[in-house]
């Protein structure tokens, strides 16, 4: 019970297509998010599981059965939507019981089971509301309610917390932990936070244009993710990439060069090499004593400080000149670093900084493909 | 005299100068008034020939000429308006069922479904709707009174049936029903029809249970339209039947029915009380449906 696959599913809107050949094998009771950038085809996977939306290619299996052609109120689903989607003209206990009343239980069962499921997202009393009396944390627990009510199979959920305020929508983050928790259910959860997706799944499907990236544990997407997209999706601020080609010492940029040893990789002389290393591998020189494994230094100039409180964002420049920022994602004259809030770095002096050789990751520059996560040290270094 | 007006007029437009919510204020009353008094001078006018007398109604006034009560039980002696009123009131209750029912489905098709062909189709039956009726009165006819054969088959005879009012009618008010339900169908949110269909509804499903429940402003006004349209019909029933109560000739017909037994006077005081009598259905439709209408909207149906 609970199973999903997707085979080969493909949707295509005349000329765009918005689900690629997808094929994901979700396991009973598994919290899985798909995350992606908004028009990535995450809510049209979503829909394809739920019915509302045919697959033009490929068949879909829910609980080891096909349902492809079944209609959403026969594929043993429920779902909780971004805008809530309550109907309006329904009482609480109207809104939550309409699956069940329209499957003919018996009162009884209905009562019980509303009681049941108002329980577990604590809406006791509130039952003979209209959904505008309510605040928009209640709507969403009735939400979630009306569909853990019909005791489904999967429940699915598209952006449920994305209209909710910033304290709410943490506080609803542990609540839907807790509650899969509590009725292991496999979750299908859609979202464009790759902080809820970190936090809250078992695995992440990162998708990307209509196509699957990788879908992995959180960490293991944020550690060893499986080319640049989800390098570059997966962890906030976002990863620093440097191009550079591949020469007999290792890797070489414009503005710095790390050294290894290339024949221990499958690369071979002149490949085009993105380098990327996340904000917080990167170390000013006066902390190189606490990493096992530095690379070689690396002059830069520090541009605008950024105090989060826990820690501090550099922005340093490694040619003079550069407007320093954050949104581009292969950025060769900059780089991104993290550092101890107690650190003594000011705007605008020279900086020596090193990275973390264990954290870097390659990336083939044309097909975006991970080459690997790691380098070993340079032979001179050995 | 000239000298006063003028004055006068120098005052408003000073004050309207001076404050132009106040000078709003005058023109929306005055508006008000004017619209008012030409809606409801007919209906006065109705009540005047009524109360005076037959033989009385030359060279009429403001005011009636006598207050000849009687003449609203007479009406019924002379004709049995109870029954052109329940033909009139159930010919009308078929086409809003039909309208409601067919519309609500094409409504839902145009205003919730992408498919190829659906402008030019929706334009169709626009420019259809926009044809004068006459046009199709010698076909229709022709169709509904069984003198016409379709692929061996031959056309069924509605005359003097309520089916042969209905049916031409139903057809004539289906495009602005469909139009106005589009309108409002496309309005509702599609989360609301996703959530029914997840539910367990099927499309028809979530049109009845989710989407016809929040549009019903809507659809009332589509109804009330819909039954004042053929309450008040007077070209296909003065066709399609011959006037006679038992051969279900709806209520403007029978009414107008006294003018052709009557052969060298015309009872215009009976006539007057007929009309005023009609009125009192769609009067007490109007005002139920208001109250619906009002409790529709401010139930914020389609708030999300």
């Amino acid at each position: 019970m609970g199973e999903i696959q997707l085979n080969d599913v493909t949707k295509r809107y005349g000329d765009v297509t918005a689900v690629d050949n997808m094929n994901l094998d979700l396991d009973d009771g598994e919290f899985i998010c798909l995350v992606g950038p908004s028009g990535c085809g995450k809510s049209t996977t979503m829909e394809i599981i739920a019915g509302l939306t045919m697959p033009t290619d490929g068949s879909i299996l829910i609980s080891k059965q096909d349902v492809t052609n079944l209609p959403p109120k026969d594929r043993g689903i429920a779902m909780v939507f971004q805008n809530i989607a309550l109907f309006p003209h329904m009482d609480v206990y109207d809104n939550i019981s309409f699956g069940l009343r329209l499957r003919n239980y018996e009162k009884e069962e209905i009562d019980r089971r509303v009681e049941r499921a108002s329980d577990i997202v604590q809406l006791e009393g509130m039952l003979d509301r209209m959904p505008e009396e309510m605040s928009g944390g209640q709507r969403q627990r009735v939400a979630i309610a009306r569909a853990i009510v019909r005791n489904p199979d999967v429940f699915l959920m598209d952006e449920p917390l994305a209209n909710l305020d910033a304290k709410l929508r943490v506080h609803m983050r542990t609540e839907l932990q807790r509650l899969h928790k509590e009725l292991e259910t496999t979750i299908v959860y859609v979202t464009h936070d790759q902080a809820e997706a970190m936090t809250m799944s078992d695995r992440i499907a990162v998708i990307d244009s209509g196509e699957l990236q990788q879908i992995d544990p959180p960490l293991t997407c944020y550690n060893e993710p499986s080319n640049m997209f989800v390098a570059g999706f997966i962890g906030s601020p976002s990863m620093n990439f440097v191009e550079g080609t591949i020469t007999e010492h290792g890797f070489e940029a414009e503005n710095f060069d790390v050294e290894f040893e290339p024949s221990h990789l499958d690369v071979s002389l002149g490949d085009d090499i993105t380098l990327g290393v996340r904000p917080e591998d990167v170390y000013p020189i006066d902390a190189v004593h606490s990493l096992a494994r530095p690379t070689e230094e690396i002059a830069a100039v520090s541009d605008v400080l950024e105090p989060m409180g826990d820690e501090v964002f550099v922005y340093l420049k490694l040619e003079d000149d550069v407007q320093t920022q954050i949104e581009e994602t292969v950025s060769n004259d900059q780089l991104l670093m993290s550092v101890e809030p107690d650190s003594l770095i000011q705007e605008d002096e020279p900086v020596t900084v090193v990275l973390d050789r264990s954290k870097v990751h390659l990336f083939d520059s044309v097909s975006g493909t991970a080459i690997c996560h790691g380098l070993t040290p340079a032979i001179s270094q050995r | 005299m000239f000298h006063r007006i003028n004055t006068t007029l120098e005052q408003l437009s000073e004050t309207a100068l001076r404050s132009p919510a106040d000078a709003n204020r005058l023109v929306f009353t005055g508006g008000t008034i004017v619209f008012v008094l030409t809606t409801l001078f007919p209906f006065y006018w109705l009540f005047v020939l009524a109360l005076t007398p037959n033989e009385l109604i030359s060279n009429m006034g403001l005011v009636p000429k006598g207050y000849n009560l009687a003449v609203f039980a007479q009406v019924f002696q002379e004709l049995p308006l109870h029954r052109y009123i329940f033909n009139s009131v159930l010919i009308s209750l078929m086409v809003t069922a039909v309208v409601i029912s067919l519309g609500s489905v094409a409504g839902y098709a145009f205003g919730r479904y992408e498919f190829s062909g659906k402008r030019p189709l929706m334009l169709i039956i626009l420019v259809i709707s926009y044809f004068p009726p006459a046009a199709f009165l010698l076909p229709l006819f022709r169709l509904l009174t069984g003198s016409m054969t379709i692929l061996g088959i031959q056309t069924p005879d509605f005359y003097n049936t309520p089916l042969g009012v209905a049916f031409p009618l139903s057809a004539l008010t289906l495009p602005f029903a469909i139009f106005v339900l589009t309108t409002f169908y496309s309005q509702i949110p599609d989360g609301l029809e996703d959530a029914a269909r997840i539910e367990g509804t099927t499309r028809l499903g979530a049109l009845y249970r989710v989407i016809m429940p929040l549009s019903l402003p809507g659809l009332t006004t589509v109804g009330v339209l819909t039954f004042i349209t053929v309450y008040n019909e007077f070209f296909f029933s003065f066709l399609m039947t011959d006037g006679s109560a038992d051969h279900w000739s709806p209520l403007v017909w029978g009414i107008s029915s006294i003018i052709f037994e009557q052969q060298f006077t015309t009872p215009y005081n009976l006539l007057a009380a007929a009309s005023i009598i009609g009125v009192f259905p769609i009067a007490v439709l109007v005002l139920f449906a208001q109250e619906k209408i009002v409790s529709g909207l401010t139930a914020g149906a389609l708030k999300e």
